[in-house]
C-alpha cells in the first residue's frame, strides 16, 4: 500500500503538464554537468540531474518536498554549461513554484520569502526593501519575528545610516490596476501551478 | 548616446550608491537617460515563489511595451536581476511567436503591447562597446594609479546569454577597471555566486559563499572589490560581519560600484558624485592612497 502512494506512474507526464518548463527535462542524457554547477550543492539533497531522474521514475514525493527546488541561487551556470541546452534552472523554479503552491515549504523562509516578493509586487507594483524582510520574519510568527527582527536590527540601522533605505514606504505605481489586470490574466493563462 | 535607464527598486534602496555614482559618472561621458515612466518591479530572482512563469514575463514585458512606446532607445537596467529577467523575455519571444503572442493578450487587459523592438543593455556593455576604454581615458583625471581592484562579476550580469562578454571568462570589468588606471586582479571566484536573491532567507548556507569569493580576492592581492549589481554588493560588504563571527576571518574589505570608481577617477565629488559615503566599510582612505593625498 505505502509502496503504491509513494510510487506514481504519472508524474513525469505530470511535470510535463503542469510544471513550467517541465517538458525541457525529456531532453536530459543524465551526464550530471549540472550537478557540479549550483553553488549550494554540498547543502541539496539531490542534484538537478537526480531530480529529473526521479521525475521519470515516479517518485512524486521525494521531489517536491525536496530541499533542492528550493535552493537555486538563479546564478544560470547549469543554463550555460549542459550539454543539451537544458535550462536547469527555469525547471528548478517551476518545480519549486508546483510544490509551494501545494503547500510543500520545505525551506520555510526561502519560499515565504519569494511569496511575500511577489504578494508586494502585485500590491504596489514595487518592493519596498524595508516592509519586505518584516513581513517575512513575521510570517513565521509574532515570536519569531521579533528575534529575526532583533538578529538584524544592526544591519538594518547601517543601511539607515548610510542612506541606504527609503524612509517613506513605497507607494503604488499608477497603473497598478492594469498591471494586475495583466497579472491576473497571465495567472489563468500560464502553465505553471496548474492544480494536479 | 541616449538609452532609458530602467534602474529598478534596489537602486533607490540598498543600492542607493550604484544609482547616485551612476548618472554623474555616465553624463560625464555624454550618455544621457531618460526613466521609463511609471516602471514596475522586474520580480527579481525569487517571484518563482508566488508566481507563474507567464506571470514574471508579463511583468517584465509591461516595462518593456512602456518604453516602447516612448522610443527606441536602448535599455540600460544597471541590477543583474531587472537586466536578466527583461532580457529574458526578449530572448524568450524571438525564439516562440506564440509566446509572444501570450505576452501580448496579458498586457492587452491593461491596453499595452509589445511588439519585441527593444534591446536591453547591461551598463557594462555600454560602458565598453558603445562608450569604449578610449573615451573613457581621456575623462580620467585622477587615476587610480593600480590600486588593486577585484573586478566581481557574479552570475547574472553575463550569464546566461554572454551577449557582450564571456560567459566563464568575462574580461569586460577587468578592461573599465584598467581604463581607470586600476589593476585588475584576476581571481578564479570572479564568476562565483554569491547567493543572490536567496541571500537573506539562505544566510546559513550562503555564508560560505561570500566567504570564499573574499577570500579569493584577497589572496590574490585585492585592496577593494568592485561590483556592478546591488545584490553582489549586500551580499559580500554587509555580511562580512556575520562572515567573520562563524569562520573566525577578520574581513573588512570596501566593496564598491564600478561607477563609483569611476566617479572617483573623473575628479568628480567623492561624497556628492562617487557616494562613498554610501558605503558601509569605509573605502575612502583606500581610494585617498591610491590617488596620492
Ligand atoms: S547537464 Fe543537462 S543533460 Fe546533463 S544531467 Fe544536467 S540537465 Fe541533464
Ligand atoms: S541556476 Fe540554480 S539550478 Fe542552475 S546551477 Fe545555479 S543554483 Fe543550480
Ligand atoms: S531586481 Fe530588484 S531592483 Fe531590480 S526591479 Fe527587481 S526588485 Fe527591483
Amino acid at each position: 500500500m505505502e509502496k503504491n502512494v509513494n510510487y506514481d506512474p504519472s508524474f513525469a507526464q505530470e511535470v510535463f503538464e503542469n510544471v513550467d518548463a517541465g517538458e525541457e527535462i525529456k531532453m536530459c542524457m543524465n551526464c550530471g554537468v549540472c550537478a557540479g554547477s549550483c553553488p549550494l550543492r554540498f547543502n541539496m539533497d539531490y542534484p538537478p540531474r537526480q531530480i529529473f531522474q526521479m521525475i521519470r521514475l515516479g517518485k512524486r514525493e521525494e521531489v517536491l518536498n525536496a530541499k533542492s527546488i528550493m535552493l537555486c541561487t538563479s546564478c544560470y551556470t547549469c543554463k550555460v554549461r549542459c550539454p543539451r541546452s537544458i535550462p536547469v534552472i527555469d525547471v528548478m523554479h517551476g518545480l519549486a513554484h508546483y510544490a509551494i503552491k501545494q503547500g510543500i515549504l520545505t525551506r520555510r523562509d526561502t519560499a515565504n520569502f519569494g511569496r511575500e516578493f511577489w504578494n508586494q509586487v502585485y500590491r504596489l507594483g514595487r518592493i519596498d526593501e524595508k516592509d519586505l524582510p518584516r513581513r517575512v520574519f513575521f510570517a513565521a510568527g509574532f515570536i519569531e519575528g521579533i528575534k529575526s527582527t532583533l538578529k538584524y536590527l544592526d544591519m538594518g540601522l547601517k543601511l539607515l545610516l548610510h542612506r541606504r533605505m527609503k524612509l517613506l514606504p513605497e507607494r503604488k505605481i499608477k497603473g497598478i490596476q492594469s498591471l494586475r489586470k495583466m497579472l491576473d490574466k497571465a495567472e489563468k493563462m500560464g502553465k505553471g501551478g496548474a492544480a494536479a | 548616446m541616449k538609452y532609458f535607464l530602467y534602474w529598478g527598486c534596489s537602486l533607490e534602496g540598498t543600492g542607493a550608491n550604484f544609482l547616485v555614482s551612476l548618472k554623474p559618472a555616465c553624463e560625464a561621458l555624454a550618455m544621457e537617460f531618460e526613466e521609463i515612466e511609471d516602471w514596475n518591479c522586474c520580480g527579481a530572482s525569487v517571484s518563482y515563489a508566488g508566481a507563474n512563469d507567464l506571470s514574471i514575463k508579463v511583468l517584465n514585458a509591461r516595462n518593456l511595451a512602456l518604453a516602447e512606446a516612448k522610443g527606441s532607445y536602448d535599455i540600460v537596467a544597471p541590477c543583474s536581476s531587472c537586466y536578466i529577467q527583461m532580457i529574458k523575455v526578449n530572448h524568450e519571444i524571438q525564439e516562440d511567436p506564440e509566446l509572444l503572442k501570450q505576452v501580448n493578450e496579458c498586457l492587452a487587459e491593461g491596453g499595452l503591447s509589445y511588439k519585441g523592438g527593444i534591446k536591453v543593455r547591461h551598463i557594462q556593455d555600454v560602458l565598453y562597446n558603445d562608450v569604449g576604454v578610449d573615451k573613457i581615458k581621456e575623462k580620467v583625471i585622477k587615476p587610480l594609479n593600480g590600486l588593486k581592484v577585484a573586478g566581481y562579476v557574479g552570475c547574472q550580469s553575463v550569464r546566461p546569454y554572454g551577449e557582450y562578454d564571456s560567459v566563464d571568462k568575462p574580461v569586460v570589468q577587468d578592461r573599465l577597471l584598467e581604463a581607470l588606471g586600476a589593476e585588475a586582479v584576476p581571481f578564479p571566484k570572479k564568476i562565483r555566486c554569491c547567493g543572490s536573491g536567496i541571500f537573506l532567507p539562505e544566510i546559513d548556507y550562503c555564508l560560505e559563499l561570500v566567504k570564499d569569493i573574499l577570500e579569493d580576492a584577497i589572496n590574490h592581492g585585492a585592496e577593494l572589490v568592485s561590483t556592478v549589481c546591488p545584490m553582489c554588493a549586500m551580499n559580500l560588504e554587509m555580511y562580512q560581519g556575520r562572515v567573520n563571527e562563524k569562520y573566525g576571518t577578520d574581513f573588512d574589505i570596501p566593496i564598491v560600484y564600478l561607477t563609483q570608481l569611476m566617479a572617483v577617477a573623473f575628479g568628480l565629488d567623492m561624497k556628492k558624485d562617487a557616494a562613498l559615503n554610501y558605503n558601509i566599510i569605509p573605502p575612502e582612505g583606500i581610494l585617498q592612497a591610491a590617488l596620492g593625498h
